[in-house]
């Protein structure tokens, strides 16, 4: 008798849960097909520091992006750019990579949203899940929380503005709480006993002056040298 | 003035006196060499905490950070080249039985001494200067210019020093550096006022720096309250404070006070040591 109950309980709610899948797939496909005649972008871009062990004045630095991932900071001096969150991919929430979990509908900003939660099918650098929350007047991502396997958690918020009949980033902020390093030296015996600190703060990054689909070529995203002086292993586009 | 200069001959007409710049320029030459060579794996190791959360770019190993590398190392190095020569300004004319000559000469036993004084602080002046222009005049075609990371190793803390500023703060803190190590060649010029010959007085400051070093950065309480107490917690941090964000004028004051009153302090006592001192040599 129990199992039937179930089993009629599950049924009812089958069609609930597929129109849920449904809804969350078709918000990423209008986002999709919104860019879909984005190509690439060239902006100007200052990142703003607002982390308490993190004392940097504003860096400047021109970002080439090109569908579908490549991506390249170039600065005359010494940059660093949030490698989560930091610069505007629409192709990076593609349906077919995610398992998707619709959250919930709800108003953000006067505008309808909905809240999606993402987690990728295959592991891909440290990403264990994404939260997006749509604005679906606009089909524009406007928070992104990203949470990493070692503890890392990010909050990006995203304004908009029209840029050649594109809605482009204008302003990124994130929202830092990562894990504070430790070397594996001598640590004072205090420190074995205290729980690790976490580092806090946001990254502020303002773009400007998008040249949007000037055909960029390919050979501007390949490794001429690497991006630290010194044979870094670290490359300067992904 | 003319007894300084006189001095100054003196001490530069030993082959002893160029025994630290050999060796420093030595050093600063290796290390450079070093790092230029494995500068991939410096900046790895240096980079890490910041790895998972930036795409950095730009050139990171360039002449000053090596030279704010190197630097600290100061307080290793330095003081024992320092010792060499001012452990051996009056324990080295008693050694060679010239004390006694100096002595029944017209300057008074006061002048004599401080003029010793200050030609170990010339002397010392010269050689961190030298090491600093060692450092950069080497750095700069090695490795380039560029903006400063200070970052702390293993942290996530980094101070960003634009490249605009890093001139007139690195001079500031081989200034400061110079002030630091004038404390170490006054320690030395001390016992080179007790002792006959110059071994006691180079071992004897290099005990006492190495002491010190050692107590004031053991991870345990009592030696956490001995801190404010050794002159070598000034002597470290004076001249890295130059290079903060925002510079910490007031502890940069208060540290430099602290050691200016240790090189008072440690003169007036070699003062009244050598004035009142009995020549047996």
């Amino acid at each position: 008798m129990k199992k039937i109950l179930l089993f009629w309980v599950l049924l009812l709610l089958s069609p609930q849960w597929t129109l849920a899948q449904e809804d969350a797939f078709r918000y990423l496909d209008s986002i999709e097909r919104k860019y879909a005649g984005l190509r690439d972008y060239i902006a100007e871009v200052t990142v703003h520091f607002d982390i308490e062990t993190f004392k940097a004045p504003d860096m400047q630095a021109k970002l080439y992006y090109k569908v579908p991932d490549k991506m390249k900071v170039e600065s005359k001096r010494v940059l660093f750019f949030p490698r989560e969150g930091g610069f505007f991919n629409p192709s990076l929430f593609k349906k077919e990579d995610f398992e998707i979990k619709f959250l919930e509908r709800f108003t953000y900003d006067g505008a309808k949203a909905v809240k999606l939660k993402l987690t990728p099918k295959k592991i891909k650098r440290t990403i264990q899940e994404f939260v997006l929350t749509i604005d679906t007047d606009r089909n524009v991502i406007r928070e992104m929380d990203v949470t990493q396997f070692d503890g890392r958690a990010m909050k990006v918020s995203i304004e908009y503005g029209k840029f050649d009949s594109f809605e482009l980033p204008a302003r990124i902020l994130l929202k830092l709480d990562i894990p504070s390093f430790e070397s594996e030296g001598v640590k004072e015996f205090d420190q074995l006993i205290q729980k690790p600190k976490r580092v806090t703060g946001t990254i502020e990054i303002t773009y400007s002056n998008y040249k949007v689909n000037s055909g960029l070529s390919d050979n501007i995203f390949k490794e001429t040298e690497s991006s630290m002086s010194g044979g870094s292993p670290e490359g300067k586009s992904r | 003035m003319k007894l300084f200069w006189f001095e100054i001959y003196k001490t530069f007409s030993r082959w002893r006196t160029y025994i630290s710049f050999t060796v420093i320029v030595l050093i600063v030459i290796l290390t450079e060499v070093v790092m230029k060579l494995s500068a991939g794996e410096i900046i790895y190791r240096m980079m890490r905490p910041f790895q998972k959360d930036f795409l950095i770019s730009g050139n990171i190993l360039n002449a000053w950070f090596v030279t704010a590398f190197i630097m600290n190392s100061l307080h290793i190095h330095i003081p024992f080249l320092l010792t060499l020569v001012a452990g051996d300004m009056v324990s080295g004319e008693a050694n060679s039985g010239t004390i006694r000559f100096v002595l029944i000469r017209p300057p008074s036993r006061s002048r004599i001494i401080t003029t010793k004084y200050l030609t170990a602080l010339f002397y010392t002046a010269g050689l961190v200067t030298f090491f600093g222009l060692v450092c950069v005049s080497l750095g700069l075609p090695l490795f380039g210019s560029g903006d400063l990371i200070v970052h702390h190793y293993g942290k996530f803390d980094i101070a960003f020093i634009p490249e605009s500023e890093i001139p007139l703060r690195i001079l500031l803190a081989f200034l400061a550096a110079i002030w630091s190590m004038t404390v170490v060649a006054s320690i030395a010029f001390l016992f080179s006022t007790l002792a006959e010959n110059s071994i006691g007085p180079i071992i004897g400051t290099m005990a006492v720096v190495i002491v010190f070093l050692i107590f004031g950065n053991l991870p345990l309480d009592f030696f956490r309250t001995l801190r404010p107490y050794l002159f070598t917690t000034y002597m470290v941090n004076l001249w890295q404070q130059f290079l903060n964000i925002p510079i910490p004028w007031q502890e940069i004051v208060r540290s430099a006070m602290i050691l200016g009153l240790h090189n008072a302090g440690l003169f007036l006592i070699a003062f009244f040591i050598f004035r009142r001192k009995d020549i047996k040599s």
